[in-house]
């Protein structure tokens, strides 16, 4: 058996991992079709992509968030049938919002160990079920005697943070909003967008006021959708296409969960899951190395936060390269090109759709309108979540 | 306090009280719109058959499970068979219920699918696996498009 051994790291690799085709459902507040139906649909467009019938699959991860959402114990079960898990071997992985990197990096151990040659990877989320808004189901994520007797919910502890971040940097609102503009516009040439627009950032600034500094533009949408991806091994991906796109690192970590005990201003969740991914990639200067990014952006301060933990910017830094234009889609750092959850939308894990597949098709030169003006060679996508301290990373590229 | 020590009431101990309320709004989905239409609006049921393979799902999908393929609908007449059943004598707190209610899995004909149901106008005695079953539905005027519009299966 040959194997890769890779320095640092306790990982011994039987093989290496290609995407070969991806696909994602609309995104949209409420979806009549049901959780398997969304799952279904992502998939056959997954395969339709990759030249393969669901016979073809030999093993099936899929990632969803909380149970609560769909209102359905044991989700990954109720789900099976729709992301063509049956009669195969089949794993439902969790970790929060983190889940829409971290369902692929499953599907990559899958494939890597040499388990699978050809591994199937779902993800979806119907949060519509859950109501009268899914924020109530967070409300139940908090330690219950020290945190849910104040009633907090996502929105504040976001709120502290994206404070902390601008008050150890001296931010304005005003650089952060530029995020959102950003996002929105992007997500117009996204055919799959919820929430796409041109706005400026006075209309962020001029928002409703959620919990200060967070106001109503600051902030991605809840949504429904699903998304799905197909990895396989290097004698497969050769028969089914000419533009694979290599898996390169992977990498999470989680950072304590006492949230309070954290400085707030830094992910460094983050930063340890992509010195891992990284490692295994050979990247040791990623704001040169890479071409495209796709952090994780349910908040516009997420998206510069997760860029100085990803080491695309110094800390402190990513305000003035979006200020500047590094970030946009005809940048020098393209981040964000799909519009992110910022424009598409945000069905938790289903986010795999413009985090792992946009990276995906933005190297194999399939992301149409979306296309980066730069040549791109290799990208990294990252998610985030669980009680907001797990960091879930993934580096690809377009040579092997 | 030791790790050996029983606890007979928690609410002895230092403590908060907690609940989850949760609550959710489930839709149909396409293959459900089209099924539980049907039902009330017509008293038809109907199934759903893969076009690639020819295997009819019941309750319906719009896709295969084994190859993806999509699917059509197509009618069936609601009639099955009895393939297991169950007399539940207890409810969910153990209490003896007034009359035992029956529940079938019910292999509906045309299909490739069953149905778990209630079945009535019958006694646990008389119940037989391959028993031949029809449904009973509620009158029009009290159906709302749900899988509770069949009162129960009957013997045919």
């Amino acid at each position: 058996m040959e194997v890769e051994k890779i320095s640092g790291l306790k990982f011994h690799k039987k093989q290496d991992v290609a995407i070969v085709g991806a696909g994602m459902t609309t995104f949209k507040r409420r979806l009549n079709e049901t959780g398997r139906e969304l799952s279904y649909m992502a998939v056959k467009q997954a395969l339709e992509e990759a030249g393969m019938t669901l016979d073809d699959i030999e093993m099936v991860v899929m990632g969803s968030a909380p149970d609560t959402f769909d209102g359905l114990h044991m989700k990954g079960e109720y789900l099976l049938d729709g992301s063509g898990g049956s009669d195969r071997p089949y794993m439902r992985v969790f970790v929060g919002g983190g889940t829409g990197v971290f369902a692929p990096i499953a599907g990559y151990w899958h494939v890597a160990s040499g388990l699978a040659d050809i591994c199937l990877v779902v993800c979806e989320e119907k949060m519509s079920s859950s109501y009268p808004h899914p924020q109530s189901a967070f409300k139940y994520i908090w330690d219950p005697i020290l945190d849910r007797p104040l009633n907090p919910n996502l929105i504040w502890i976001f709120a502290l943070e994206m404070r902390r971040y601008m008050h150890v940097h001296d931010i304005k609102h005003e650089d952060i909003a530029l995020v959102s503009v950003k996002n929105k516009a992007n997500a117009l040439d996204h055919p799959c967008a919820q929430v796409a627009g041109k706005i400026t950032v006075e209309d962020v600034l001029n928002s409703e006021p959620m919990a200060l500094p967070v106001r109503r533009l600051d902030v991605s949408p809840p949504s429904d959708g699903a998304a799905a991806l197909i990895m396989v091994a290097p004698h497969i991906a050769r028969q089914v296409t000419d533009n694979p796109v290599w898996v390169t690192g992977v990498g999470w970590a989680l950072d304590t969960t006492w949230w309070t005990n954290r400085d707030l201003y830094f992910p460094r969740y983050v930063a340890e899951a992509a010195k891992m991914a990284y490692r295994m990639a050979h990247i040791t200067d990623p704001r040169k190395e890479i071409d495209v990014a796709e952090p994780y952006d349910p908040f516009d301060y997420k998206e510069l936060h997760h860029m100085e933990g990803l080491g695309l910017a110094k800390k402190g830094e990513a305000p003035i390269l979006t200020r500047e234009g590094v970030t946009a889609r005809d940048g020098d750092l393209p981040t964000c090109p799909s519009g992110g959850l910022l424009g598409v939308g945000n069905p938790i894990a289903a986010t795999m759709g413009v985090k792992a597949c946009e990276l995906y098709w933005q190297l194999a030169y399939r992301a149409g309108k979306r296309q980066v003006a730069k040549e791109v060679t290799t990208g990294v996508c990252q998610a985030w979540g669980d009680l907001m301290q797990v960091g879930t990373v993934m580096v690809m590229s377009n040579k092997r | 306090m030791k790790m050996i020590e029983k606890i007979v009431n928690p609410k002895e101990l230092r403590h908060w009280d907690g609940k989850i309320e949760l609550y959710w709004i489930y839709t149909s989905g396409k293959a459900g719109d089209e099924f539980f239409k049907k039902l009330k609006d017509e008293e038809k049921f109907i199934a759903a058959k893969c076009k690639k393979c020819g295997k009819v799902y019941f309750p319906p999908r719009i896709y295969c499970e084994k190859d993806f393929g999509e699917t059509e609908f197509v009618e069936i007449s609601g009639e099955g068979c009895v393939r297991a059943f169950t007399v539940a004598r207890l409810d969910a707190y153990e209490k003896p219920l007034e009359k035992p209610e029956i529940y079938a899995v019910i292999d509906m004909d045309g299909t490739d699918g069953c149905l778990i149901h209630l079945l009535g106008e019958v006694e646990p005695e008389n119940v037989e696996v391959g028993m031949k079953v029809k449904p009973v539905l509620k009158p029009k005027e009290q159906r709302e498009g749900k899988i509770t519009d069949i009162l129960y299966f009957k013997p045919v």
